[in-house]
């Protein structure tokens, strides 16, 4: 329970941090919210007028505050561009990046562990071509192969039109179809990165002493990888995995602007440039608690699979 | 059995696809086996259905209140949704629309609209001359520091006369006043205009999803000639590559403002069509800074650009060289002759600079807004063409954002490339600028006579002295040199063969009214 509540209070400050971090930034730098929405038929009185009127014109530690404030309060602020209540905004691309993560971390998932285990400790012929390969997926820039990926798919054989990205809530089924594509391209670097991660602590672990003994005992294979060597390698791979998820997340934001697919990744991009505060400020703390939550949850599986993690917890 | 259902489920989901990004009909496509490639025969019965789906390059990320609006690209679709008493032509005539008719009284001062009987907001009600005073007291109105639409400052009374009668009042007789008449008509007390806009135009807003879609539909009640099109869908396509991927692959049908090189890699399933930008695109000097200060530094400038390699290298030769701030579009008040006023010429350059004493030229830096590809090219080849006068050119690129509070707000740049629209259709919307106190007179323009021409031409009423005013001043820009003018870049527009109607407009605004699918 301790552990829990250490856990919480560890990944809200981190949220705060990041969120402080981010409106420090955009003090910092130049351009402004009020410049950027009067463009070139901006005038001094109209640009103080809109300050005001956004609440610009106060010092940053109380526009911190109020911020900090409204967002325990469960109220993110209007969008300086849209006028629209930022919650409104954000909840219908939280779900389309949402998905867009987990549908390439399971492609991620499905494409290397078995590749993986099937291949650590074993070399053969082909083990030149294969490290080739492996090395170009990694290398793959998932932006570079979205644009193959969706001329391919999309143009020339028509599987999907890339710009038609259907409504979430009518149509599931062809958006997850939509969305596999861009999976697809995220998923390649961080699926051969996995692969490679996986087959060199496996089999390191294969060749160590007590896997000898136990297969000198008469043990398989598998029997050997189930009981054995696993347990040893896998937590640094779980480790990985956790960072992969928070890539993943972070990938999005340029794929989405490849397929054109309408996440939370674009509407980022587009609200820091507009120096949309509220908006820029309410994903960058969705992001960092997905990359929080996703550290808390590898931790967890951490400690299943190797109790000795648990003593760190103070139980 | 796995395969077909296989079929079907891909079949559906090709179908909801293709219907949710404006494509397909549900006619055909039951009537083929899935044998026959049914993706495929989804994508090529765009042409039967009555939407349209159109790539804009950038959101509609402003207030849609037509009133408070100040985005170009906001303006540009909402054009479709709002009407004033009076609406541009693709002429770039104003002609009654809310309004009927119009008086304007012998003192040029107060203006008598009839309404138009029966022309409906977008919510059902009828347009009632307390809609029309509204509209015009809240564009008028000061609360917020200076008025909602910047004209109205002029405004001294709005009065309904009777139930279909509505005048207006300004303080002193201005010939350009009635082009802001324009400025939409909105149902009264009506408060959500930022995000559920309400006009009287030929398409009603739907719905909006921010870095995703637009959706507008024919509105059945306008009062003029109805849009051909049942549905648009304005879809956000930032990304150029997909952009151009997404309309091979049939997802949009229309998208405006492409490069020659955008074009020409699209294949037989288009066409383009070519206007005008309706900018002043120009290397903007700083007159504040030096050497931008001396006259013949210009001069030397303007001589060292040439305009048609310009066009020719960064833009596939499409595009309109331009000598001064203003664009063919305006007609009577485009001067021509000043295009050519500068001819290329290397050797007249050199003199100057070393009159001026820059024999062995300057080094100098133009600061370009890194989305804006056609204006980076253009500065690409200017620093290329300077260097033939020994002029080091460093370009440096920057946000949007930073270029608004650096060189636009902040005035602290040495020379800039981009370009300047026009936000109603009068030639005061491109020259007032330059007068010394103007605000927005980033460049620090500084001529008494341009002053003096300028005042001289906001009092004059007779159109024909007026205009003759005006060209004055178009002409005193030019023969200072203010700046380097460059051209009016082409705007190309990449239409799906079968879609037809598209018209250009001398202010930035992409009519969809008028646009059908051909065969129906």
């Amino acid at each position: 329970m301790k552990y829990a509540a250490r856990r919480v209070v560890a990944g809200l400050t981190t949220m705060l941090l990041v969120s402080l971090l981010a409106f420090v930034a955009f003090d910092l730098i130049s351009g402004d919210p009020a410049e950027i929405m009067l463009g070139t038929q901006a005038t001094p009185e109209s640009l103080a007028a809109l300050r005001a009127q956004l609440g610009l014109d106060r010092p940053l530690p109380v526009r911190y505050l109020d911020w900090l404030g409204g967002f325990f309060r469960g109220e993110l602020g209007i969008s300086y561009q849209y006028k629209q209540p930022v919650w409104e905004l954000i909840v219908p691309k939280v779900g389309v990046t949402l998905c867009l993560s987990l549908l390439s971390f399971l492609l991620v998932l499905a494409v290397s562990l078995p590749l993986g285990l099937l291949t650590a400790g074993r070399t053969g012929r082909g083990e030149g071509l294969r490290t080739a390969l492996n090395q170009l997926c990694m290398a793959a820039p998932p932006f570079f192969t979205g644009i193959l990926l969706s001329w391919g798919f999309g143009v020339a054989l028509k599987w999907f039109a890339v710009g038609s990205f259907p409504d979430m809530g009518q149509n599931m089924w062809g958006a997850l179809r939509y969305l596999f594509f861009a999976a697809l391209a995220l998923a390649i670097p961080r699926a051969a990165m996995t692969v490679r991660m996986l087959r060199s602590t496996v089999a390191e672990e294969l060749g160590k002493d007590y896997v000898r003994t136990a297969a000198a005992r008469g043990n398989s294979r598998t029997q050997l990888l189930r009981r054995h060597v696993l347990k040893n390698a896998l937590p640094p791979v779980v480790a990985f995995l956790a960072q992969t998820v928070a890539e993943l997340a972070a990938g999005a934001v340029v794929v989405e602007q490849v397929f054109a697919i309408p996440g939370l990744g674009r509407l980022l991009v587009a609200s820091i440039s507009n120096r949309d505060h509220p908006v820029v400020l309410a994903i960058v703390v969705i992001l960092a608690f997905w990359v929080v939550l996703s550290g808390v949850i590898a931790d967890l599986i951490q400690q299943r699979i190797d109790p000795r993690l648990r003593l760190g917890g103070g139980e | 059995m796995m395969k077909k259902k296989l079929w079907a489920g891909m079949l559906s989901a090709g179908l909801l696809l293709s219907l949710l990004g404006g494509c397909g009909g549900e006619e055909t496509t039951q009537t083929r086996s899935p044998e026959e490639e049914p993706d495929r025969v989804v994508f090529e019965d765009t042409a039967r259905k009555k939407e349209a789906t159109v790539g804009i390059a950038q959101d509609l990320d402003d207030s849609l209140d037509p009133h408070r609006t100040v985005a170009a690209g906001t303006k540009e679709i909402m054009f479709n949704v709002f009407e004033g008493l009076v609406k541009p032509t693709p002429e770039g005539e104003l002609v009654p629309a809310v309004a009927e008719s119009y008086v304007i009284s012998e003192d040029r001062t107060t203006y008598t609209f009839t309404l138009r009987p029966g022309v409906k907001f977008h919510n059902g009600q009828t347009v009632s001359a307390e809609d029309v005073a509204w509209s015009l007291q809240r564009c008028a109105d000061e609360t917020a520091g200076s008025s909602l639409v910047e004209a109205f400052s002029a405004v001294t009374g709005v009065e309904v006369v009777d139930e279909k009668t509505v005048s207006l009042t300004i303080s002193e007789p201005d010939n350009e006043f009635f082009s802001y008449l324009t400025a939409a008509i909105l149902p009264k007390d009506y408060d959500k205009q930022d995000t559920a806009p309400v006009g009287t135009g030929p398409f009603r807003f739907v719905s909006r999803s921010a870095q995703d879609n637009i959706v507008l539909e024919r509105f059945e009640d306008y009062w003029g000639i109805p849009a051909k099109l049942d549905k648009v869908t304005l879809k956000i396509m930032e990304n150029a590559d997909s952009l151009l991927l997404s309309m091979e692959s049939g997802a949009i049908d229309l998208c405006a403002h492409l490069t020659s090189t955008q074009v020409e890699q699209l294949g037989e399933d288009f066409y383009a069509a070519e206007g005008t930008m309706n900018l002043v695109q120009a290397l903007y000097l700083n007159h504040a800074e030096k050497p931008f200060d001396d006259l013949r530094v210009r001069q030397a400038l303007c001589y060292a650009v040439d305009r048609e390699q310009i066009i020719d290298l960064a833009f596939d030769g499409y595009g309109s060289p331009i000598g001064s701030s203003m664009y063919p579009a305006f007609g009577k008040y485009f001067d021509d002759s000043l295009s050519s006023y500068y001819p290329h010429d290397v050797e007249k350059a050199k003199a100057l600079l070393a009159e001026a004493g820059y024999p062995n030229g300057f080094e100098m830096t133009i600061t370009v807004p890194s989305n804006y590809q056609p204006h980076v090219d253009t500065a690409q080849v200017i620093a290329e063409q300077l260097r033939a006068v020994g002029i080091t050119a460093k370009l440096q690129l920057v946000e949007w954002g930073v270029w608004l509070s650096e060189v636009y707000s902040g005035r602290q740049f040495q020379s800039t490339v981009v370009g300047l629209d026009a936000s109603t259709m009068t030639a005061r919307a491109l020259l007032s600028r330059f007068e010394s106190s103007a605000k927005r007179n980033f460049i620090n323009y500084s001529s008494d006579s341009y002053d003096a021409l300028y005042a001289r031409a906001q009092t004059t009423y007779d159109d024909d002295t007026q205009t003759a005013l005006y060209r004055e001043l178009e002409r005193e820009l030019t023969v200072n040199a203010a700046n380097v003018y460059i051209q009016d870049l082409a705007d190309l527009v990449a239409v799906r063969k079968g879609l037809e109607g598209i018209r250009f407009y001398p202010i930035y605004v992409l009519d969809l009214s008028g646009l059908g699918w051909t065969g129906e």
